[in-house]
């Protein structure tokens, strides 16, 4: 797409009535947060544009007034194909101690839209899924500056401040929370882009971990350790029979279970689970909150199944009973 | 030498339960096993086919002849374990020997015709595997048997036979609390995985008792041996006899 220069103003009227068709064409198109249909307006500005270029003679201008809302495009390359997830650690740099701060977990900041100066997202993590939207302005070649604050009626709210190197593919940045009384008040965070897909095969791998509960005094989760157990079967492939787990210790039961809500890229409030899933699955993507409607009828059966044996290890594993 | 009789060793007094302080813990704590295992039994009311243990026996529950077993096990068997206060107790077998008797063909008749042969047909679908399945097996079909001995004798007069046949009879229908209490004695100190354990208690749970249960015939028998025995009291004082004529 040629840019046009903008001081020749030949035929004023063609070009007004084209700008106001533009302008309505714009205002048509349906402002939601859905990267799919934001994508489509893009491309609808796109051949919109493409069509003026087209009609106009070379020296016809389309000026880059801030008025008409058409994406203007420095770069070759169109702002849509940088939008989808940026998955990386979400790091407390500022935290209080004695509130029980979260490390780190995993979080995914996903740019749906881009408008102009305009972006609109939201981010995935620790079993929250909250919308952003701010402003995007370039800094550096392929490099955009974004500052983009989420709503603010969650007491977790806060600001996204951060660089999108689209060469790089990379989101890197810090947010703040809007309560400076929070537990973390600043977060830091390295994302790189990734593409989720739901897949069956994706299993754990056979290692032994240690996650422990932060409140020691629960019984029931009180320093079990996941085995190489956990990895032994993947839920999500194939019916389990009940030989298969009745061995097993409630906690590679539990990750088990969990690995099968981790593939459809499920976020987790479980701070057990997310530990896990956050730094030990290399995989896993926190991609929505809730996934009930993606299980498959195979990965339904199972997750029956496990939770009966976990439900029945977690009351008589250590009573007086059989 | 002359030996006369000891002295009795001095012995603790009964005292008003007309039990020795030893064995009033033991019943103290035998009836806290019991109230344990009511709780246990309670579980199972309302009849639901998922209840407590049945919860990992879903692939046996859909079985009518397994869920008629289950239940007929499950509440028959807590009365069995009511003998211990009745069936032991010298006061009752000496003073209330018809309270001993028809208790006893109740414990009889209860092993024999509900929760032996129950638990016979559930131990075929035990959890654990062959070894388990081979442990709970044995274990009714020796109980039953044991039982039938101990009521055999009993009709037959032989005392000392049916007292032996009732306390291996017994010591297996213990097994229900000795197998759960070394479940949860291992569970603490080895955190094995559920079924390994369960594996280790299936047969630890009544294969000691059989061999206590052994071992208290065998010194019963020895204290019958040594009491009938010719007491050393009616030995005269050994004295060279006379010598008519030197």
């Amino acid at each position: 797409m040629r840019f046009l220069p903008v001081q020749s103003l030949t035929r004023p009227p063609v070009l007004a009535i084209l700008v106001a068709a533009l302008s309505l064409l714009n205002a048509c198109a349906p402002a939601s947060d859905e990267s799919a249909s934001s994508g489509e307006a893009a491309t609808r500005a796109e051949s919109a544009q493409q069509a003026l270029s087209k009609d106009l003679a070379k020296d016809s201008a389309l000026a880059a007034e801030p008025a008409a809302r058409v994406a203007a495009v420095p770069a070759a390359q169109p702002l849509s194909s940088h939008y989808g997830y940026y998955v990386g650690m979400f790091y407390a740099e500022e935290s209080d101690y004695k509130k029980n701060p979260m490390a780190a977990n995993k979080i995914n900041v996903s740019i749906d839209a881009i408008q102009g100066s305009q972006i609109k997202g939201h981010s995935v993590v620790a079993g929250n899924s909250r919308p952003f939207s701010g402003s995007i302005s370039p800094a550096g070649t392929g490099k955009y500056k974004v500052v983009a604050k989420e709503p603010g009626n969650d007491p977790y709210d806060g600001v996204f401040t951060f660089t999108l190197d689209t060469g790089k593919k990379t989101v890197i940045g810090t947010w703040s929370a809007n309560d400076k009384q929070l537990a973390v008040t600043k977060r830091s965070y390295e994302l790189e882009k990734k593409s989720f897909k739901y897949d069956p095969n994706l299993a754990l791998d056979n290692y032994t971990v240690e996650v422990y509960s932060p409140n020691m005094s629960d019984a029931d989760h009180r320093a079990e350790g996941i085995t190489k157990d956990a990895g032994k079967y993947n839920a999500s492939l194939r019916a389990l029979k009940s030989g298969e787990v009745e061995n097993m210790y409630r906690r590679d039961l539990e990750v088990m279970r969990n690995a099968i809500y981790a593939r459809h890229g499920y976020s987790f409030q479980n701070r057990e689970m997310r530990v896990f899933f956050d730094n030990y699955v290399s995989w896993y993507i926190p991609v929505s909150i809730d996934v009930t409607k993606q299980l498959t009828p195979i990965e339904k059966q199972n997750i029956e199944l496990l939770k009966r044996y976990e439900k029945h290890a977690a009351t008589y594993y250590d009573r007086f009973g059989r | 030498m002359a030996l006369e009789t000891l002295p009795a060793r001095p012995r603790p007094s009964k005292r008003s339960w007309g039990l020795k302080p030893f064995w009033f813990a033991v019943l103290a704590v035998y009836s806290y096993t019991l109230w344990l295992m009511l709780e246990i039994t309670l579980q199972y009311i309302p009849i639901r086919n998922d209840a407590a243990f049945l919860a990992i026996k879903q692939d046996y529950v859909h079985l009518l002849h397994y869920r008629i077993a289950f239940f007929v096990h499950v509440f028959s068997a807590i009365f069995v374990l009511l003998a211990a206060y009745t069936q032991f107790s010298r006061r009752i077998r000496t003073r209330y020997k018809s309270v001993h008797k028809q208790l006893g063909r109740l414990y009889a008749y209860v092993t024999i015709f509900l929760a032996g042969p129950s638990g016979l047909i559930i131990g075929l679908y035990a959890n654990g595997g062959l070894g388990s399945r081979i442990a709970f097996c044995l274990l009714a079909v020796l109980w039953v048997a044991f039982t039938l001995m101990g009521l055999v004798r009993m009709q037959q007069g032989k005392l000392q036979a049916h007292i032996h046949w009732m306390i291996r009879s017994y010591s297996l229908a213990l097994s229900a609390i000795t197998l759960r209490a070394w479940k949860v004695l291992i569970v603490a100190m080895f955190h094995p995985r559920p079924m390994d354990a369960y594996r280790i208690v299936a047969w630890l749970g009544w294969v000691l008792n059989l061999v206590l249960a052994e071992l208290l015939i065998l010194w019963l028998l020895r204290r019958k041996a040594r009491k009938s025995a010719p007491k050393p009291a009616t030995l005269k004082p050994t004295t060279l006899p006379e010598v008519a004529n030197p």
